[in-house]
């Protein structure tokens, strides 16, 4: 009974949900949801914004907010292309990712320096970062579309596996990006639930000061967060150019509007604390569903920012109001009691 | 230096307020020379230097110089800035050039700039500025008519002027992307009876990405079997369609065109998922704004179906409504045969 | 004494030549309840401040079971034992009650990697030593104010302590939960556990202490054993002043009532409610949490509507539709725990004053006429006899009691002849507690009619001229103060013999 209850308290199970019911929507309408080629083109949409809400999904956990991390991507992904591209390069792709999530420690060091050390507020300090990275890579790089090396090529080419749809034929292709995505989410899982430093990012959106009265490392943790945020958007930079073999410098900023908003969709709460992958896989799948079947079900597309501005409101409106009611149940009983 | 450019910034800020609400009228024809044709130096000044786009139009800069023997060189900013753009265009006034072409990075903040070239009697074109109040002529390689129906003639052409197509825009926002597709819709109705448009999704949004035109391709592809032409718009069409469609298995069945530069489209050109792209060359556009400086210092009038000599750029027009912006038919098709040719 | 847990002898500390602390001696004995009693502002906060080593005093010996420090610092105030349970409690609310109890454990012991197992072993051996029945996979934002103090109480037998500070821990709690507290209390006394209570609460200091130190302005002003404390002692010791025995009588002559209520009813907080309020009485309501009497004088406030009854101002029917309305009609309302904040403490008294009243001090044309409102500040300064030495001063400046005043000021410029006060003094010392009951009185005695909602069960019998007890929402009986008793009211609003 307690369980029960703990688990209509969670967003996870509406977010679940509304995933069916739309899929099951599509399905009436173009008899397409369920074919094995659509499954595998939105498992392959989903793996960019699913990677960046991993570390978005983290930050704000710990009661802040990165809104640099399309950003931090960006710029890590152009600068290893074209150094990878002077230097003839045609090697392995780890290195690759290697060098772009080296440059994107280093940009979320300055993030976590600043935020960390010097205190200043979260949102502030990545806002004025992106502007910084962005700024940088049109100004001091002047970044325009470009080539990707030999390597960052081939990896795109590489595939899994090919599901065919049996009754047009049509065919999609899983990429290999997506066991990376399958490894953060292990890796994170991990790092949440098990280490001490994972239990530090939730103890710190409960409560900071009890957080370091208890004796967490606060500044260590917060330096943590912002390096492993870099670190995962250099990565995922890397994944978004190999599956296109095309460096747009600009093709991912804008995204972290959609990711916040998918990642509080999964009831991760605004004022930190709360969240879990699973709730944030969700809502990131939700989206992902959300704006790649308007088409099929038959919306001219002009509609999808109507859709996810209505989906945004609802779901994060639903959420509230599941905070409220709790609260005010509590303040009931605690009253009944008294 | 850093206070000269912060000079000109300043001034660029000062004049930018003051010089809309004063800008002069020129008469084109006071602006003939009275120098022989051999001192005249005509400067081009493109938004980066180092652009291969703009490496391109120099090479039509410097076929112009050997093909009349004129004094006509290209000069411009290390990089896309409009503050250094306008101090490169100072500094030619100061050389006391006959002429200045440019290809504007913001039309608004070279206002002053080359107000006070053309104060000076100094001859400026513009090519892609149409809102630049301060030159005697804009020319454009084309016409947003012209080009849409041209993007449509190659389409129908890979069609087999049959079947279902829809149209695909960079942004619903976007005006010249619209343009272009309501004049091949238009087009395709009177020439092509056999060809009908998508009414289900007339027109698909890409919100300028080239991951968005993967995926909105994938599924329209899987939701109308029958579809089997993209009318693209943006350049970042062609790319992202081509990579579904090949993906999808449809390589020969489905097709897709549009403006796209011959790079980002080679391989798909080269393996046959397209078959051709179109352009309008910057070695022409180059030529041509030289060939229409040196028309006005000679002082010959100006006059639609004026010929500026380079290909595509014959029979000039004004833009419907206008007496300054010139258009052409300057656009070319990239094709598995060319695209190695262009260098970007 | 033979033994010390805790001794301290001679402490001073001053911050930037403001001496908190002038010289404070004190000492608890091995399984002893020792309090620690001041107003705000007494040094008590800077003193366990002190003893747990986030402050290094100026001079002074601190002494720990025989081991002599001239300061300390936090590590080694925990290593010794010492632990402090602060206000806010230090707990995670988003965490579950297992792991607020385990975490501190895990990162004593500098461990890396976060084993369910062992937490939920120290958890559930943590709760069971003071016999709390808790889930343990329940989230700590979930659980009463009570039981979060418990859990830090938990942790801080986790963490081996020898002595425990509680400050203030019962500025959050309610009647029922104080009491379960003290239980608590006691049994970790039994297990010869000293505590040291950090309170301003008379009752609670004779309830639950042995022996108590009493600080005032820095200093320490009276130690001793609280059996042979009292009342008067203890009162004048917190404030050093003398205060009079209190009770109000309204002026004998009858008058008509200024508000009746007939059988108002609002489900699921009040019903059959009907009551006359003259000028010059005070109406003391009084009940526990959940009676409903909150709810009663929203209403009347015009914050909700009643299901049903009537309510009449003067003999005329009304219908107290808002806020607003009710302000027109010449009622007043200041919730509970407000007396104190909305007061802009670095402003003058006269802006404080005339805030609420701009519409009638400006002119035709929107413009604040100056006369007007100096005219009005003089008046209330006067009236309510504040003590301050110019209405220019920042309402800083003035005493706890005097800037209360400000506040009632600034609702009785509003024409007012109707007030209701919710909880009063929760939270006031002694001697502001002291200074609103004569206002109080005073105003009534002048023709207001005032209503007091409150559970402090003293307060109620020395300003009510009639008290009407509560319970499940509805008024179970009317009381003349001067013929009843504190555990005769107890008894009604809780409905246990």
């Amino acid at each position: 009974m307690i369980s029960l209850r703990r688990i209509t308290k969670r967003s996870e199970p509406y977010v679940l949900a509304a995933i069916i019911l739309l899929s099951l929507l599509i399905q009436v309408r173009s008899g397409q949801f369920f074919s094995g080629n659509n499954l595998v083109d939105l498992a392959r949409s989903l793996i960019v914004p699913a990677l960046f809400s991993v570390g978005c999904m983290m930050v704000i956990v710990s009661g802040g907010i990165d809104v640099s991390f399309p950003a931090i991507a960006s710029l890590a992904m152009y600068v290893t292309d074209k150094l990878l591209l002077a230097s003839n390069y045609s090697g392995n792709v780890i290195l690759a990712y290697a060098i772009s999530a080296g440059l994107g420690l280093l940009m979320g060091a300055l993030n976590g320096f600043l935020i960390g050390f010097l205190r200043l507020p979260t949102l502030v300090v990545t806002l004025g970062t992106s502007s910084l990275y962005t700024g940088l890579m049109f100004g001091a790089f002047s970044a325009s579309a470009s080539d990707v090396p030999p390597s960052i090529a081939k990896h795109g080419k590489e595939i899994l596996f090919t599901a065919t749809n049996p009754t047009m034929g049509l065919t999609s292709n899983m990429p290999s990006q997506i066991l990376i995505l399958i490894a953060v989410l292990i890796l994170a899982f991990f790092l949440l639930r098990y280490t001490m430093l994972g239990r530090g990012i939730y103890a710190i959106g409960g409560d900071e000061t009890a957080a370091e009265r208890a004796g967490f490392n606060v500044r260590g943790i917060k330096m943590f967060l912002y390096c492993f945020v870099g670190v995962l958007a250099g990565i995922t930079g890397i994944a978004r150019i190999s599956m296109m073999s095309y460096a747009d410098p600009s093709t991912m900023l804008g995204m972290e509007m959609t990711v916040i908003a998918a990642v509080v969709l999964g009831g991760t709460r605004v004022t930190g604390g709360m969240g879990t992958l699973t709730g944030t896989i969700l809502g990131v799948a939700l989206m992902t569903i959300l704006s790649n079947s308007l088409i099929l079900i038959g919306i001219p597309t002009y509609w999808t920012r109507v859709f996810t501005g209505a989906v945004i409101i609802i779901g994060t409106g639903v959420t509230a109001h599941q905070t409220i009611s709790t609260r005010r149940r509590r303040a009931q009983s605690q009253k009944a009691a008294a | 230096m850093k206070r000269r450019f912060l000079l000109v910034v300043s001034l660029v800020m000062v004049f930018a307020l003051a010089v809309p609400l004063f800008a002069q009228s020129y008469d084109p024809m006071s602006f003939k020379s009275k120098k022989p044709m051999s001192q005249w130096k005509i400067a081009l000044v493109p938004k980066d230097a180092t652009n291969a786009w703009f490496v391109r139009m120099e090479v039509g800069v410097k076929q112009f110089a050997k093909d009349t023997g004129i004094n006509a060189f290209q000069k411009g900013p290390a990089k896309t800035d409009a503050a250094m753009q306008a101090q490169v265009i100072e500094d030619l006034i100061a050389q006391g050039v006959d002429a200045i072409c440019v290809v504007p990075v913001d039309p608004a903040a070279l206002e002053p700039v080359l107000g006070l070239a053309l104060s000076r009697g100094i001859v400026v074109i513009d090519h892609e500025g149409a809102s630049q109040q301060n030159c005697l002529y804009d020319i454009e390689a084309f016409s947003n008519q012209g080009l849409g129906q041209t993007i449509m003639v190659e389409l129908a052409k890979m069609m087999g002027e049959k079947g279902v197509y829809t149209t695909m825009v960079g942004n619903v926002t976007n005006a010249s992307h619209n343009e272009w597709a309501d004049a091949g819709v238009a087009y395709a109705k009177a020439h092509y009876p056999n060809m009908t448009l998508l009414a289900a999704e007339p027109r698909v949004e890409i919100m300028d990405n080239l991951d968005t035109a993967y995926e909105r391709a994938k599924e329209l592809f899987k939701k109308y079997p029958n579809l089997k032409g993209i009318f693209g718009t943006s350049s970042l069409s062609s790319p992202g369609v081509a990579r579904a469609i090949e993906e999808l298995g449809l390589k020969g069945k489905a097709f897709v065109t549009s403006v796209g530069l011959p790079n980002e489209n080679k391989v798909y050109l080269k393996d046959g998922t397209l078959q051709s792209v179109l352009l309008w060359d910057p070695r022409d556009a180059g030529y041509a704004q030289l060939a229409m400086a040196v028309k006005i210092l000679k002082g010959e009038k100006i006059e639609n179906g004026c010929n500026l000599t380079a290909p595509g750029w014959t029979s000039m027009q004004f833009a419907p409504g206008s007496t300054k912006v010139l258009q052409g038919k300057g656009w070319i098709t990239i094709t598995k045969d060319n695209v190695d040719s262009f260098g970007f | 004494m033979a033994a010390s847990v805790l001794r301290v002898e001679g402490i001073t500390k001053s911050f930037g030549g403001v001496q908190a602390l002038k010289g404070v001696n004190f000492d608890i004995a091995p399984g002893e309840i020792h309090c620690l009693a001041g107003e705000n502002g007494s040094g008590k906060s800077t003193l366990i401040k002190v003893v747990s080593g986030v402050y290094e005093p100026d001079a002074g010996k601190i002494e720990i079971n025989g081991q002599q420090f001239s300061h300390l610092t936090p590590k080694e105030a925990i290593g010794l034992g010492i632990q402090v349970i602060y206000q806010d409690f230090s707990v995670f609310p988003n965490l579950t009650v297992m792991e607020n109890l385990a975490l501190n454990n895990e990162l004593m012991d500098k461990r890396k990697l976060m084993s369910y197992k062992r937490a939920r072993a120290i958890a559930g051996n943590a709760v069971s030593q003071i016999e709390f029945d808790v889930d343990l996979d329940e989230r700590v934002e979930n659980l009463s104010v009570a039981d979060r103090q418990l859990i830090a109480i938990c942790r801080a037998l986790l963490q081996e302590a020898k002595l425990i500070i509680m400050d203030e821990p019962t500025s959050a709690l309610t009647k029922k939960e104080v009491k379960a507290l003290f239980a608590v209390i006691k049994r970790l006394q039994a297990r010869g556990l000293p505590i040291l209570f950090v309170s301003h609460k008379l009752d609670e200091v004779f309830e639950i202490s042995e022996r108590y130190t009493i600080l005032r302005s820095g200093e320490n002003v009276a130690r001793g054993n609280t059996k042979e404390l009292d009342r008067k002692t203890f009162v004048f010791h917190m404030t050093g002043r003398q205060f009079e025995d209190e009770f109000y009588r309204p002026s004998a002559a009858k008058r008509e009532p200024i508000l009746s209520v007939r059988e108002l009813s609002l489900q699921g907080a009040y019903s059959d409610i009907s009551f006359d309020l003259s000028p010059g009485e005070i109406l003391g309501v009084t009940g526990l949490l959940g009676s409903g009497r909150t709810e009663l004088v929203e209403t009347l406030f015009g914050i909700s509507q009643p299901d049903a009854g009537k309510i009449f101002i003067r003999g005329k029917e009304v219908r107290i539709k808002s806020v607003k309305s009710a302000i027109r009609k010449g009622i007043g309302y200041v919730p509970s725990d407000r007396l104190t904040e909305g007061l802009f403490l670095p402003q003058s008294v006269e802006r404080n004053l005339a805030i609420t009243a701009l519409d009638r001090l400006s002119d035709h044309f929107g413009f604040l006429r100056r006369s007007a409102i100096a005219d009005m500040t003089r008046k209330w300064i006067g009236e309510l006899s504040i003590a301050a030495k110019s209405p220019a001063l920042p309402v800083w400046a003035l005493s706890g009691g005097n800037q209360q005043k400000v506040v009632l000021a600034r609702w009785l410029a509003n024409d007012l002849s109707i007030l209701m006060l919710n909880g009063p003094t929760m939270g006031v010392d002694i001697g502001s507690k002291y200074d609103i009951h004569v206002l109080m009185r005073e105003l009534a005695a002048r023709g207001l009619a005032i209503i007091i909602v409150s559970d402090d069960l003293p307060e109620v019998l020395a300003c009510a001229s009639r008290i009407l007890v509560m319970r499940d929402g509805a008024f179970v009986q009317e009381l003349d103060p001067s013929a009843t008793t504190e555990s005769k009211l107890s008894e009604l609003s809780t409905g246990i013999a």
